[in-house]
């Protein structure tokens, strides 16, 4: 048979690429191969042409290799057959992977190599011995469930690194529709971890996925007429004509799309394949033996952790508590954890709309959740797939799954949002406020995909978000500035003459404090890593650098902030006698204002008394006025409702006294959390703030936060003998700044107490990190 | 043919790409680059600290030209790039033998 001329007349024929055309082409392939076998003079009884791979899926693209196996008996000599097979193939210009092995030698290397275990699980006869391939293939298969449990997560380290090298599909501007992850090679993982028998799989609007990604697959085969699975940019309108899409963008987001479910897919079954093969804990201490009960330890509110997974707790109530859902979201993403698919279902259904502006607790949570960084990515995508997002920020709907024509980027607008995000969580400690620095990355970019100049559209949509998401008016403006300015950095640096005066001023009228210019710095570099590898390189990162470092020298000298003067009512409370102890309900916090005689370490051992009654410390201010010291506490509790202020009053007046085990109890806390698995964190940061006061020294200090954290902090500094003599203490999502002024008799500290407090705040905050 | 190659401040950059347009230069190439002339690079005053910067940031400009264009692009490069300081850049121009176009296979001029 003339094999080119019929496969040639087949894909000559009108109309686009179908699984139809593909089996058809297989088939031809087929016909083709077995009559090679008979001219080869094969001996039927003993040998067989098995084909592994795309053929042997009968999905056969234009230009796919052919990847075929010549299995024989031990005993038969085949060498000179299996070169007449080879070499017509090789004449008629295919590419070929070609095999000769009996079926001991093919099971062995099955059990050795996974890429040719994973290709025999999927082999057809061609020719010859039907049932020397179906003893093969049963052996194999019978290995493979035998060995389940420990080539599963083989496989599984080898789909991660290959995530690694080949990126998420659903995110690539120029996806491999092959080897990105939710690709072709991830629908035949399906198959091999549903042939386990280990975990089910489900194959909802897969199947359509799956032949989607060969449709366009065997469309770029033609239009590059060569085997290429990487849907580059150049050929996404050739691609889009041949399958008759109406533009390159509309077969991109096809393309996501179908990338997207065959990801999920393959989430939950690897995830599924996780929880089957982990080894179940039967007996614990303190429990009956043989306890089959899931282990339940609390998270946070309404949110515990089973089996290596944030789900709700019992008596959640997500159409009753708005926050619940980004606060479960946040405490899964700091311990490092997924949200459970039913946890995502349930606050899907039932949760109730948020109110506007949000209370703080939840921008303190999405805070929270994109401090975590990388940990973040997963449980923001799940929330994403559940349209839990566009629920919170409706103008998400715009950036999801957009594609950008611009060669810089590498991913879709959305990912990239997200990966500005996961890039400036490492970046908190050199801000003063991580949350703007957060928030703004998520959406310096959200005017993409809209009519206009991105970031003209971006400012209009931030203007109207960012209050709604409970952001003041003054840092509103911020990040709009944020939204405003994200390109003038490196439009300055990389176009402007950096020693012309004018360049510099241009970048101070914009910015007009170090702060805001500080958060420009980070965006740009969390901005430009989140694009691609081309938008950023030393020689750029430098000359931002130089117009940051100039314009930060111009800014220099202008005043910072001053503490706050005291109230009316907290002059009345100092001037009463003993320790007075104040608890009122706020709009979302609660607020402790304490009242005693000044002394050193006061303000460490109310926070410990604080954190002793499971109080988190949201923020914290201490003035001073005369002989007495007034100290106002937001604080959160951790769990339901904050002690009776009795009891929180005893308290505090016991830790004053010294006769209260502040540190035993925290650390016997500290020790039953110590299971949670650390995400990355950027290392503490401790700043002296020149010309911040006119007699204080003022020490900031950025880090992650903890319970007894500042406890710990202050008591530090109070032991270096130095008297606190205001502060300002805020925590923002899961990161603290705190301001410490810091007095010795009434003025600055000299240079050896500065050293001496750094170095035991230093040392508080890497003993708490332990 | 030629090969002009210039050396110019990153920010200058815009401004060469124009004169070469007016010239009718259709392709170029450009590239990050760094390095020091004669100043060996310069030394500045930050938050009171000196610090010498011994490799400045350049951009680097590549023209294939016929040889009657070769001396006015220079010109234009030269006027172009000039802010009369320190660290202006050099330009240079070398013989090139062949050039081909990877998509058509033309050869030289043609490939220009």
């Amino acid at each position: 048979m003339d094999y080119p001329r019929a496969r040639d007349e087949l894909l000559s024929r009108p109309g686009h690429p179908t699984a139809a055309r593909r089996r058809i082409l297989s088939g031809l392939t087929d016909d083709w191969l077995a009559d090679l076998f008979q001219q080869a003079g094969a001996d039927p009884s003993d040998t067989a042409l098995v084909a592994v791979g795309g053929l042997g899926r009968g999905e056969l693209c234009v230009h796919s290799d052919l990847d075929l196996l010549l299995l024989h008996e031990p005993k038969s000599e085949v060498s000179a057959v299996a070169d007449k097979i080879w070499y017509p193939i090789w004449d008629a210009g295919m590419r070929l992977d070609h095999s000769v092995r009996t079926v001991a030698q093919a099971r062995r290397l099955a059990g050795q190599d996974l890429k040719v275990d994973l290709g025999i699980l999927d082999a057809r006869v061609i020719a010859g011995n039907g049932e020397l391939g179906a003893s093969l293939r049963g052996l194999v298969l019978q290995d493979w469930r035998a060995m389940a449990k420990t080539r599963l997560p083989e496989l599984r380290e080898s789909v991660v690194e290959r995530t690694e090298r080949s990126g998420v599909l659903s995110n690539l501007l120029e996806p491999d529709l092959k080897e990105s992850y939710g690709g072709l090679r991830d629908v035949t993982i399906l198959r091999a971890i549903a042939a386990s028998w280990i975990a089910d799989t489900s194959h909802k609007s897969l199947a359509a996925a799956h032949e989607e990604l060969l449709d366009v697959r065997d469309a770029l085969h033609i239009a590059t007429t060569r085997n290429m699975d990487r849907l580059t940019l150049q050929e996404q309108q050739p691609v889009a004509d041949i399958l008759g899409d109406q533009d390159s963008n509309v077969l991109l987001r096809r393309v996501l799309a179908a990338g997207r479910s065959v990801a999920y897919a393959n989430d939950e079954a690897w995830h599924r394949v996780a929880r089957a093969i982990a080894p179940k804990q039967r007996f614990r201490q303190g429990r009956s033996v043989y306890s089959n009960k899931p282990e339940r330890a609390p998270l946070t509110e309404g949110v515990v952790v089973q089996d290596g997974e944030a789900v709700l707790a019992v008596d959640a109530r997500p159409d009753r508590d708005p926050v619940l859902m980004l606060r479960a979201a946040a405490a899964a993403a700091q311990a490092g954890l997924r949200l459970s698919p039913h946890a995502v279902s349930r606050l899907a259904a039932e949760s109730a709309p948020m109110p506007e502006p949000w209370p703080s607790a939840a921008l303190d949570a999405l805070v929270s959740l994109l401090g975590a960084g990388r940990a973040a990515v997963p449980v923001w995508e799940a929330l994403d797939q559940a349209d839990l997002i566009t629920r919170l920020i409706p103008e998400w709907e715009v950036v999801r799954s957009a594609p950008q024509r611009n060669p810089v980027h590498r991913f879709t607008v959305d990912r990239h949002l997200v990966e500005a995000a996961v890039n400036a969580s490492e970046l908190t400690r050199e801000v003063s406020r991580p949350d703007l620095l957060l928030v703004g990355a998520l959406l310096h970019d959200i005017g993409k995909g809209q009519p206009g100049d991105h970031t003209e559209v971006g400012i209009r949509i931030v203007e109207d978000l960012a209050p709604r998401m409970g952001f003041d008016h003054a840092d509103t403006e911020i990040l709009v500035d944020m939204v405003r300015y994200h390109l003038l950095l490196p439009d300055q640096a990389t176009r402007r003459d950096l020693d012309d005066p004018a360049t510099v001023q241009t970048v101070v009228d914009a910015v007009q404090s170090v702060s805001v210019l500080e958060l420009l710095s980070c965006l740009t570099r969390a901005d430009a890593a989140a694009t691609g590898p081309a938008a950023w390189s030393k020689w750029k990162g430098g000359l931002v650098a130089d117009l940051v470092g100039r314009t930060k020298a111009a800014l220099a000298g202008l005043p910072r902030p001053a503490p706050n003067e005291l109230t009316p009512e907290h002059a009345a409370l100092a001037l009463a006698e003993g320790v007075v102890v104040t608890l009122e309900k706020g709009a979302d916090v609660w607020w402790v204002t304490v009242a005693a005689d000044d002394r050193v370490g006061l303000l460490g051992l109310i926070a410990g008394a604080l954190s002793v009654n499971r109080l988190a410390v949201r923020s914290a201010r201490t003035d001073t006025f005369g002989s007495r010291a007034v100290t106002t506490w937001s604080v959160i509790p951790a769990f339901g409702d904050p002690p009776a202020l009795d009891r929180l009053r005893e308290d505090i007046r016991f830790a004053l006294a010294g006769t209260l085990d502040i540190s035993g109890k925290l650390l016997a806390r500290a020790a039953a959390y110590r299971k949670k698995a650390p995400t990355y964190r950027p290392a503490p940061s401790i700043e002296v703030v020149a010309e911040a006061s006119a007699r204080s020294t003022v020490l900031e200090v950025r880090a992650h936060d903890r319970p007894g954290l500042l406890y710990m902090v202050a008591t530090a500094i109070s032991r270096a003998d130095v008297s606190i003599a205001a502060a300002q203490v805020a925590t923002l999502g899961s990161e603290i700044v705190d301001v410490f002024y810091l007095e010795d008799s009434g003025d600055f500290l000299h240079d050896e107490q500065i050293a001496t407090v750094r170095a035991a705040v230093l040392a508080s905050l890497s003993d708490s990190d332990g | 043919m030629k090969l002009v190659t210039a050396v110019v401040k990153p920010f200058k950059l815009e401004e060469v790409k124009e004169a070469l347009g007016t010239q009718g230069v259709e392709g170029l190439t450009v590239s990050e680059a760094s390095g020091h002339g004669r100043q060996h690079g310069h030394t500045e005053v930050y938050r009171g600290a000196e610090y010498t910067v011994d490799l400045v940031p350049k951009v680097r400009v590549e023209v294939l030209v016929s040889d009657d264009m070769a001396e006015a692009i220079v010109d234009s490069i030269v006027s172009a790039a000039r802010t009369d300081k320190i660290g202006d850049g050099k330009v240079w121009v070398i013989d090139v033998e062949d050039v081909v176009r990877v998509r058509t296979g033309e050869r030289g001029e043609a490939a220009l």
